[in-house]
């Protein structure tokens, strides 16, 4: 492989593991501080999709049962894209409040409350379906006035990156800022990182800790509609389901990066979308399996992540 | 009587056989792990099956021999119980939620490989897999025993120190490893039991649906498979059987209902398309107001049988 691809292949990486990252820091920041896998985030990052295309004014399928339907009003990209992600948010709270706080007031087993999101999973998914119908959607592009390519090479040695992947990833980082700003350097943020510490305690200390819990639900749907949406720019909306396989993917970044670690999502991110961009051309087919592959060996010998501590049992 | 098993022959198959595996989720579940790897199992052994069925033994000319079908169960249990071992020892070091994505991660790896290799033909799949009966019906004649085997084997295993050992882990995995069972040699055997049945029941399947491809065996299977066990009942082996046939048989009956006319469009949609957001919901529903399920050993002492599982 030489340079110039080289250098391609991590910009492409790069840009790829920067959505995943964003993704994961949506299951992230509900695992930090409920200690439960959100399996709803892949079907809310589906619905986000989905709002996103319908604020764009566009008109739905014949599959559906709402087909051919669509709004009145056409957005421009950008604020379809925070309305998309707007109308996941809405859907995390739902989410939260049918599937998570009963189970959470009856003090229930973290692995049932991961059965109960997966059923609310597959419901949401299948429900979009319902709606939609499964055929592909794409958006009314957005980038068409720019060149398709840019080229961060020099004339005579072109590196060219599609400006889509530009794009997405210059979105991901202003989200990781806005992100990283909250979480460290606002009371809110400070309080957030408290509650994930120790939610009795921070309760005690008068944090109102359910107030909080619903802050990270908003937080995380709006983070999963974002993804949604940027997926859906970059390669299409290839049906309800691909928030499903997006989703589980989203498991394996947040194993690598250790559980409810926010450092650790990034870089678990980062590091599955090199890993995908490095797969050789040949086994290319192989590529969906990496991230899974790459979950399993985690799991078998670095369970704690690749940035975390081993955990001491607690007896 | 006649016409109704005609009409319904694949639905009454696929309801036997969807019981038997639900009780490949049941088993390692009787341990209190969650593992949702069964399918990728299921997959191997109906690969297997098609494999050997196609392509080794060349059937001779009418129907395939039905030893060839118990020889080729047989292989895929044998192969799929090693599977199950070697994946296993290492993952179920793991619990609770880490083992549930270990075994995710597992069903997903098996699809993208069968995807791609060449002798599981790729994304179009091995077709014309030969046929041991004339109707499909007959199938009852593996389904049926498959079923009452692995219920009679799991209602035994209740009874024995085995199975007693795997409810202990269930109900505190540390008091049990305290009081002398070896925790990781009791969730191996479990999760190893549930790999040979559902390689068992992926050679029928192949026959049964006559071909088999990438699609078979996937995580929808894994949530299918959940929802029997949970809405059915997770403490005993009774709920996940009724739970499987009653599940398998519902989108079709909805179907039916839909079929009778009068109805609005959107609710005769919903009967006839809506199998997996009813799933969902009963799967979500189950979890929070019935934790164990509808068909718990309460309920069974209730209606005047033996309890199947002492002290639980």
């Amino acid at each position: 492989m030489n340079r110039t691809l080289l250098l391609q292949q991590v910009l492409n990486g790069l840009a790829i593991g920067s959505v995943y990252a964003i993704f994961a820091l949506g299951y992230t920041l509900i695992f930090s501080v409920l200690r439960i896998i959100n399996f709803t985030h892949g079907a809310i990052f589906t619905l986000g999709a989905y709002a996103t295309y319908a604020l764009t004014g566009s008109q739905f399928g014949i599959n559906g049962l709402l087909a051919g339907a669509k709004l009145p009003f056409r957005l421009p990209f950008v604020l379809a894209l925070i309305g998309g992600s707007l109308v996941a948010a809405v859907c995390g709270v739902i989410v939260e409040r049918l599937a998570f706080r009963p189970l959470r007031a009856r003090g229930a087993d973290p692995l049932l409350t991961l059965v109960s999101s997966l059923g609310v999973a597959v419901a949401l998914v299948n429900v979009t379906q319902y709606l939609f119908g499964a055929e592909p959607y794409s958006y009314p592009d957005p980038l068409e006035a720019l060149p398709s390519a840019v080229n961060f090479g020099t004339a005579g040695q072109p590196i060219l990156v599609r400006t889509v992947q530009v794009v997405i990833f210059g979105v991901s980082m202003v989200v990781l800022a806005l992100l990283t700003w909250l979480m460290n350097a606002t009371r809110t943020g400070k309080a957030l990182r408290a509650v994930a510490e120790d939610m009795t305690t921070s309760s005690l200390l008068g944090i109102d800790t359910d107030r909080l819990v619903l802050l990270t639900f908003v937080i995380s749907g709006f983070l999963g509609g974002v993804t949604g949406t940027l997926i859906g720019l970059s390669v299409g909306i290839a049906g309800p389901y691909f928030g499903i396989a997006f989703g589980l993917k989203g498991l394996a970044v947040i194993v690598l990066g250790g559980l409810g670690d926010i450092p650790g999502a990034v870089v678990g991110g980062l590091v599955i979308g090199l890993a995908e961009a490095f797969v050789p051309a040949k086994y290319i087919a192989y590529r969906e399996a990496v991230p899974f592959a790459l979950l399993f060996l985690v799991l078998l010998v670095r369970p704690q992540g690749l940035l975390g501590r081993a955990q001491v049992q607690k007896v | 009587m006649a016409t109704f098993l005609a009409t319904y022959d694949f639905l009454l198959v696929s309801m036997v056989l969807a019981a038997v595996l639900a009780l490949t989720l049941y088993l390692p579940l009787m341990a209190g792990q969650l593992s949702v790897a069964s399918p990728g199992f299921y997959a191997l052994g109906g690969y297997i099956a098609a494999i050997l069925s196609t392509k080794v033994f060349r059937p001779p000319a009418g129907l395939y021999p039905v030893t060839l079908v118990l020889l080729e169960m047989a292989i895929a249990a044998v192969a799929s119980g090693l599977l199950g071992l070697a994946v296993g020892l290492p993952a179920l070091r793991l619990r609770g939620i880490f083992l549930a994505l270990a075994t995710i991660a597992f069903v997903q790896v098996l699809g993208v490989v069968a995807l791609n290799l060449d002798v599981t033909g790729g994304a179009i799949g091995i077709f014309g897999v030969p046929q041991p009966f004339s109707g499909q019906l007959q199938y009852m004649w593996l389904a049926i025993p498959l079923l009452l085997i692995s219920m009679a084997f799991i209602a035994r295993l209740e009874r024995t120190r085995t199975g007693r050992a795997l409810v202990a882990l269930r109900e505190d995995e540390l008091a049990a490893a305290a009081m002398g069972v070896n925790p990781t040699r009791y969730k191996v055997l479990a999760f190893t039991a549930s790999a040979v049945l559902a390689g068992a029941v992926g050679a029928v399947s192949a026959h049964f649906i006559n071909t088999w491809n990438s699609r078979q065996g996937t995580f929808d299977m894994s949530v299918s498979l959940m929802a029997f066990v949970l809405v059915g009942g997770s403490r005993t082996f009774v709920g996940p059987v009724l739970g499987g046939l009653v599940l398998t048989a519902l989108p079709e009956a909805l179907r039916g209902v839909a079929d009778v006319g009068g109805l609005p469009p959107w609710l005769a949609q919903f009967l006839r398309d809506g199998r997996l957001i009813i799933f969902g919901v009963l799967i979500a529903m189950g979890t929070v107001f019935f934790p164990q399920g509808l068909i718990t050993p309460a309920v069974l002492r209730r209606l005047g049988r033996r309890t199947p599982t002492p002290g639980a």
